[in-house]
């Protein structure tokens, strides 16, 4: 899920931002396999269509028992009488029981469609699952049958089957099935080609696992669901064609009731007793409604399973305001030459339905001209701060407490339309994935024009000189033929450049960088790495730079700060980083880092993982994890406490890590 | 004398155009290379090098146009499915994508147990305590083996991944980027289990990876591969440390390095 924003130069990927923190620990529980019933379970509609079906299909199967009368019982005394405590559906035109008569009909009209969905079912998923796992003649063939029989009339072909055997309803079922079975298999083909790719199978392969067994056992779960839909969908189609040939005058003969035979004899009378018609009508409409209910339910069902529904909440109000809570706390002192300035900033995010906290009390200041890096472990919450920041927060997100000061305006509080003008003439963004943030349908330099179009105007033709200047800008080496390219003939390296264009063409005094080069090659790392360098000095830009690789860190950054589980833990310049780190954390991760180990030795690694934002510990979030720890650490929450010369760090012990990182 | 476990002799991979009529891809171009028992080699090169087609070429999931693929000196280039199921037992992969590598829908034990199971055919409650013994050596819980993938992190199921490549005790595992996806304190806890691993049950590694760093941190012996070809092979210390090839020199230029004071430009 990505989302593009207009007229900001680039992109920010929200699964960067939520779906980080929804995996740092085993937090849930609930096991995977049966959840696909129970959460189509929990939809009421579909439990009532469930419900209803299981009750149609009980009723036929219990006619023998339950019907209060023969279904060809005559009784010429009561014809057309409509409900009567006797007959409680009323009796037909000639005084048989409409009640038993839907009863037994069930019977043979559900058979009927159970033939045709069974056939459905054989052809369409061994067609499919063999196509798609195999590929090869065995595609093309498929390919090529599809491709006959979609250009069969179905109708005709079943007229024809049933004037061939006489009217043999089985037959003309399993014809049905095996007409409908192609765009079927096709779904399956398409749900395998994908699920085949998957390296769990390469892993199988590499055991040597038969292809059988890895059919059964890995795919075959996978495609269930789509199965599933396509089967309950068919099934409403089927009963529905089993009438309409009723109708027609095929199958079962009177006496022998079917609803579409109901149905027939129903219309014959319908001027004398139009009620005849409601009894069958409905009960078949329910059918055919309870099933593709229940199929749209077990869409969503698995569509929530793997994650792919749409977020439920609410994006903040058009009253403008993301910050809830108006009273906000002192700022504390603020640098006065900052260009931007964070203050006590605490951010939450909507995740499994529960509003979590999951940035608390951020401080920070980015100077005009300035690099400063935000540096932190997935689920940290620095790409959060920094969609906060672009007023990017995904649905439901906002900033419930703290101020973000932009050029004297407070960004927390002001309402959209100030966002959107700040962004990309004020603020604009680079983001991780240069290639996704490109829309595929317009080439590079169209973005690029759109860009310099809203923000400058002019002509069509000043406006394209204005656009290749920024891609030359930005070093591209033949800026027309890529001003021609669409983003899929683009490498990483020259997206990012034109992502890098974009986000110029505003001519921004801060960049928000969400992990820049984290995608690229390291080589084409440091030619993005010298352009914005270059930039920067050219233009006075400052940058925030998201991101968790200690030597870009050290390559670009003049401040940096360290974010551990919502907090700052450590704020310095960024030479005092890397020779006195102070905080706990700080000294894990440069540990971390294989560079400055010896081949071979153990990394001094930090146990355990980052905890996930509501399981956060009391006092300090690092102390589970914390060589360091004592008792008090996790008494109270700890504050941000003065180092000395603009250092700030959030540990009690500081002085001793400091002293250990000699 | 250690004995070589993997030998590649003259490969070459040539992957068909996308559409009719595209030219075909050369991944991989006359790369021989060796592993000895109990060692690591590592393949270090930039995305489309063809570090992973190598590596997937030893597994038998591509097939090579040319060359040899040599298992403690049986040629493997292309084998029947028994063999494979044989070959499973010593030669086995961890992948790079922690989420994609486990089957979503099953639990972690049946997952674990399935090789168990049918390649070995062993009874449920044997191959239920060889699945807890190995997820012990990785460090996970026991009551890992009934819970699902989604319920753990990314190092938590690269873990689980690693658990998988033990459960038939093999001798050589080809590590395709096992760190790339995970953060840094997360990589550093993996590259420890697995430095661990080859020193406990005596391992060798295939150990492809874009990270210059973690290759000099796990590797005897480096190769470097740029556009399919080895442009430099040798010992790590030569290589990472006064490279021949331009290459590799510009690959080791371009690692920015985490002190601010060696800045560069």
């Amino acid at each position: 899920m990505t989302t593009t924003i207009p007229h900001s130069g680039g992109a920010v990927d929200l699964d960067g931002v939520a779906s980080p923190l929804g995996v740092s620990g085993p937090s849930r529980t609930d096991p995977r396999g049966r959840t696909l019933w129970r959460a189509v379970f929990r939809q009421p509609l579909a439990a009532l269509s469930i419900g209803y079906l299981l009750l149609v299909v009980l009723a036929a199967i219990t006619a023998d028992y339950l019907a209060p009368y023969d279904p060809s019982d005559v009784d010429l005394n009561q014809i057309l009488s409509g409900p009567t405590a006797g007959h409680w559906l009323g009796t037909d035109s000639l005084g048989r029981d409409v009640l038993s008569r839907l009863m037994f009909g069930g019977r043979l009209s559900m058979a009927h469609a159970a033939i045709a969905v069974a056939t459905f079912l054989l052809i369409g998923v061994s067609w499919g699952l063999i196509a798609g796992f195999f590929g090869g003649w065995a595609n093309r063939v498929f390919t090529w049958l599809i491709d006959v029989i979609i250009a069969i009339p179905a109708l005709v072909v079943l007229l024809v089957v049933l004037s061939v055997f006489d009217g043999d309803m089985t037959i003309a079922m399993v014809a049905l099935g095996i007409l409908a079975a192609p765009g079927f298999a096709r779904v399956v083909r398409g749900v395998t080609l994908g699920v085949r790719e998957e390296l769990y199978v390469s892993a199988a392969r590499v055991f040597g696992i038969p292809n059988r067994h890895i059919v059964v056992k890995h795919i075959l779960p996978r495609v269930a669901g789509p199965i599933l839909v396509h089967a309950s969908l068919f099934a409403g189609g089927a009963l529905l064609i089993d009438a309409g040939l009723a109708y027609l005058g095929f199958g079962p003969q009177p006496p022998t009731p079917t609803w579409g035979g109901m149905i027939i004899e129903a219309s014959a009378v319908v001027s004398r007793q139009p009620w005849l018609l409601v009894p069958p009508g409905v009960t078949l409409g329910l059918a055919t409604l309870a099933l593709a209910l229940l199929g749209d339910a077990i869409r969503d069902a698995g569509a929530e399973r793997t994650g792919r529904a749409p977020a439920r909440g609410s994006r903040p109000g058009p009253s403008g305001s993301m910050r809830s809570s108006t009273a906000s706390r002192p700022a504390r002192a603020q640098a006065t030459d900052a260009l931007l300035s964070v203050r006590d900033v605490s951010i939450s995010l909507s995740l499994d339905g529960r509003q979590v906290q999951v940035v608390a009390g951020v401080d920070l200041d980015i100077r005009a001209g300035e690099t400063v890096g935000l540096v932190g472990e997935s689920g940290c919450g620095k790409s959060v701060l920094g969609s906060a920041i672009l007023g990017l927060l995904p649905a439901a997100g906002k900033v419930t407490s703290g101020s973000i000061v932009y050029d004297g305006i407070d960004l927390a509080s002001s309402g959209p339309r100030t966002m959107q003008g700040l962004r990309g003439s004020g603020i604009a963004l680079i983001a991780q994935d240069p290639i996704a943030g490109l829309d595929p349908v317009y080439t590079a330099g169209q973005q690029v024009d759109e860009l310099v179009r809203r923000h400058q105007g002019g002509s069509r033709k000043a406006v394209r000189a204005r656009s290749l200047d920024l891609l030359n800008d930005v070093r591209l080496p033949d800026p027309i033929g890529v001003a021609g390219r669409y983003p899929h003939e683009l490498s990483g390296g020259m997206a990012q450049r034109v992502a890098i264009a974009m986000a110029l063409a505003g001519e921004p005094s801060l960049l928000i960088a969400d992990e820049p080069t984290t995608a690229l090659d390291v080589t084409v790392q440091s030619e993005i790495l010298q352009l914005l360098r270059r930039l920067q000095r050219d233009r006075g830009m400052a940058i925030m730079l998201i991101t968790h690789d200690w030597g870009v860190v050290a390559e670009m950054c003049q401040r940096a700060h360290v974010m551990y589980a919502g907090h700052i833990v450590e704020s310095c310049s960024a030479s005092e980083m890397f020779d006195h780190p102070s905080h706990p954390y700080t000294l894990g991760l440069l540990g971390s880092m294989p560079r400055r180990s010896l081949p071979g030795r153990p990394l001094p690694a930090i146990p355990g993982v980052v905890p996930t934002p509501g399981s956060w510990p009391g006092g300090c979030h690092f102390a589970p994890r914390c060589d360091f720890a004592m008792p008090e650490c996790t008494e109270a929450p700890i504050p941000m406490l003065d180092a000395g010369a603009g250092h700030g760090v959030r540990c009690i012990r500081y002085e001793d890590i400091r002293g250990s990182s000699r | 004398m250690t004995e070589r476990i993997l030998e590649v002799r003259d490969l070459r991979v040539q992957f068909e155009g996308r559409r009719r009529g595209d030219r075909p891809v050369l991944a991989v171009d006359d790369v021989s290379l060796h592993v000895d028992d109990g060692e690591t080699l590592g393949l270090v090169g930039e995305s489309g090098s063809g570090k992973s087609t190598i590596g997937n070429a030893v597994l038998g999931l591509v097939r090579p146009t040319r060359g040899q693929v040599l298992f403690r000196g049986a040629d493997i280039t292309s084998v029947t499915s028994g063999q494979r199921r044989a070959l499973g037992q010593q030669l086995q992969v961890i992948f790079q994508d922690p989420y994609s590598s486990l089957n979503p829908s099953r639990t972690i034990g049946s997952t674990l147990a399935e090789p168990l199971r049918i390649v070995r055919r062993a009874s449920r409650r044997d191959a239920a305590a060889q699945v807890e013994h190995v997820l012990a050596q990785v460090g996970m819980a026991t009551d890992t083996f009934h819970r699902f993938p989604r319920e753990f992190s990314g190092g938590q199921r690269q873990r689980i991944a690693i658990a998988r490549a033990l459960v038939l005790g093999p001798k050589l595992i080809i590590c395709d980027e096992p760190t790339s996806a995970l953060d840094l304190s997360v990589q550093a806890q993996i590259l420890n289990l697995l430095l661990d691993l080859q020193r406990r049950l005596g391992l060798s590694y295939l150990f492809v990876s874009h990270d210059i760093d973690v290759i000099r941190h796990m590797s005897h012996r480096v190769a470097v591969l740029s556009k399919g070809s080895i442009v430099e092979q040798g010992p790590t210390d030569e290589v990472t440390g006064s490279p021949s090839h331009a290459y590799t020199r510009a690959l080791l230029a371009a690692v920015p390095v985490p002190d601010p004071r060696v800045r560069s430009v």
